[in-house]
């Protein structure tokens, strides 16, 4: 028998195959060395994700979660209280508990938005008096604004209408950052590409003192300084543009030696970096 | 009382508590769950800002939802749910990792690039995360449940509404598809040395998704 290939092994070690197939591979597996250490390895496969630390829930977002729940408790008892829920009321006419179940809607799901938005600038203007909560790797100036970033008070999905004004505040990428990083950002319509990536990054090198950016967000910022963490000083590019056609944010070391482009999800809990190259 | 043990409340005792009105009942169930609830959400959408809104979306889902909790489960198994359907469905709506990239396993790359120690528990969570990332959503999901988070493949089909048989394939086909890439994290010398270039003698599991 050839060896099988290591999706087959996993479905055996699975129990999902059975019968003549499987005794076959049960005897391969007896007089095969290798095979038999394939499997072995997925089995360890089990045993390290087993091992890994789970993470702990940050505390902003702990926080965020109370905040939405406590929200959500006041919000129940408002509304029973104020006799929206009173099934009697609807019981007593047959006819009309169409419409009321109607306007009964209309105030569960636009209650819940008005609060959610109180909620998230409360919420949000705390976290940002409070400081850093749970920020571990960046240790720059920029920490409590970019702990304030990444706690991210967005409100809860299908409450987006009424809650515009709050959810481009809560955006992280679009909010300012506290501090002076000394570096500013381009914004430009690059298509970085693998194939290209070392010309046109020495290109974007060359042509940035050129070229006017503006502030970093706090986002960006914190992102920075988590990537550098290796290079540290005043990063010689940062720029807004796409990698392989989706947005990314672009970074040249100060050393001008190291690039590396993240998602745009980057940020002081999570690096994101989709693709680092060494420039000449 | 039923339900209760000695002065901690049920899971099943908070939830009806909360159906009943009292309003402190769900915080508290969800504080007791939360840090396997975040685990779950953050291992399934692999970004923790995105993990962030869908455990949200989910929470106010569950406190709204909560009357129809039919007991046919546990509330963990039943929390779990939601929060893993949330999780797939904000992969869905915003594409967050818009299928398997090229990019994931360029990252996976940058990090092990950035010379990580294997002996760091850290450091072998970044790895693990990043090469969760690598698996279609649905496979992760299970994986996440099975090995990571130690339910039964009973439970995890319950959790993903699905068949057990499902939950076996998608973690075997998982597991052949992270092979090489966790190979590094592997502490015997046999692959120390080698690291990646397993991924020459040991070929992953081809595409699809069950």
């Amino acid at each position: 028998m050839s060896h099988p290939d290591t999706s087959v092994l996993a479905e055996y070690r699975a129990g999902l195959i059975s019968g003549r197939r499987g005794a076959k591979i049960g005897a391969h597996l007896a007089e095969c060395e290798r095979c038999a250490a394939l499997s072995g390895q997925l089995a360890e496969i089990s045993v390290l994700l087993a091992s890994a630390p789970a993470p702990a829930m940050p505390d902003s977002v702990a926080q965020r979660l109370d905040t939405v729940l406590a929200a959500e408790a006041a919000k129940r008892h408002d509304s029973e209280r104020s006799g929206v829920r009173a099934p009697r009321h609807r019981a007593r006419d047959p006819r009309r508990s169409r419409r009321d179940r109607f306007r009964f809607v209309t105030l569960r799901v636009l209650a819940p938005a008005a609060a959610v938005v109180a909620v998230a600038a409360v919420g949000y203007s705390l976290i940002h008096l409070s400081g850093p909560t749970n920020s571990s790797a960046a240790s720059s100036a920029a920490e409590p604004a970019a702990s304030a970033a990444s706690s991210g008070l967005r409100p809860a999905a299908g409450t987006n209408a009424p809650a515009s004004k709050a959810a481009n505040n809560a955006n992280p990428l679009e909010r300012p950052s506290a501090s002076s990083p000394g570096f500013t950002v381009i914004s430009s319509r690059t298509n970085y590409l693998r194939s290209t990536l070392v010309q046109q990054l020495d290109e974007a090198e060359r042509q940035a003192p050129a070229v006017t950016g503006t502030a970093p967000t706090a986002q960006i910022d914190a992102c920075v300084s988590r990537v550098t963490q290796a290079s540290p000083g005043t990063p010689k590019l940062v720029e807004r543009a796409r990698f392989q056609g989706q947005q990314a944010i672009v970074i040249i070391a100060s050393s001008g030696h190291t690039a590396w482009i993240t998602g745009l999800s980057c940020s002081d809990t999570s690096s994101d970096v989709l693709a680092q190259t060494a420039l000449p | 009382m039923p339900g209760t043990d000695g002065e901690r409340p049920s899971d099943a005792e908070l939830l009806r508590r909360h159906v009943a009105g009292d309003s402190e009942a769900f915080g508290e169930l969800f504080r007791r769950h939360r840090d396997r609830l975040w685990a779950v959400a953050l291992r399934t959408v692999c970004d923790p800002d995105e993990a962030a809104d869908a455990l949200q979306d989910a929470m106010v889902s569950a406190f709204r939802r909560a009357a129809d909790f039919r007991g046919d489960s546990a509330v963990t198994t039943w929390l779990h749910r939601i929060v893993v359907n949330a999780s797939l469905d904000r992969l869905r709506r915003k594409a967050v990792r818009p299928a398997v990239s090229a990019a994931d396993e360029q990252a996976f790359e940058a990090l092990v690039a950035q010379g990580s120690d294997p002996a760091r528990a850290t450091d072998i969570r970044l790895d693990i995360d990043a090469a969760l990332r690598i698996l279609p959503p649905p496979q992760r999901a299970a994986l996440v449940i099975v090995d990571m988070l130690g339910y039964s493949v009973n439970d995890a089909a319950a959790i993903l509404n699905t068949s057990t048989g499902t939950i076996k394939s998608r973690c075997a086909r998982a597991r052949a598809r992270l092979l090489p890439y966790v190979a590094h994290l592997r502490t015997d010398t046999e692959f120390k040395g080698g690291n990646r270039s397993a991924s020459g003698s040991v070929s992953p599991a081809q595409g699809g998704d069950a």
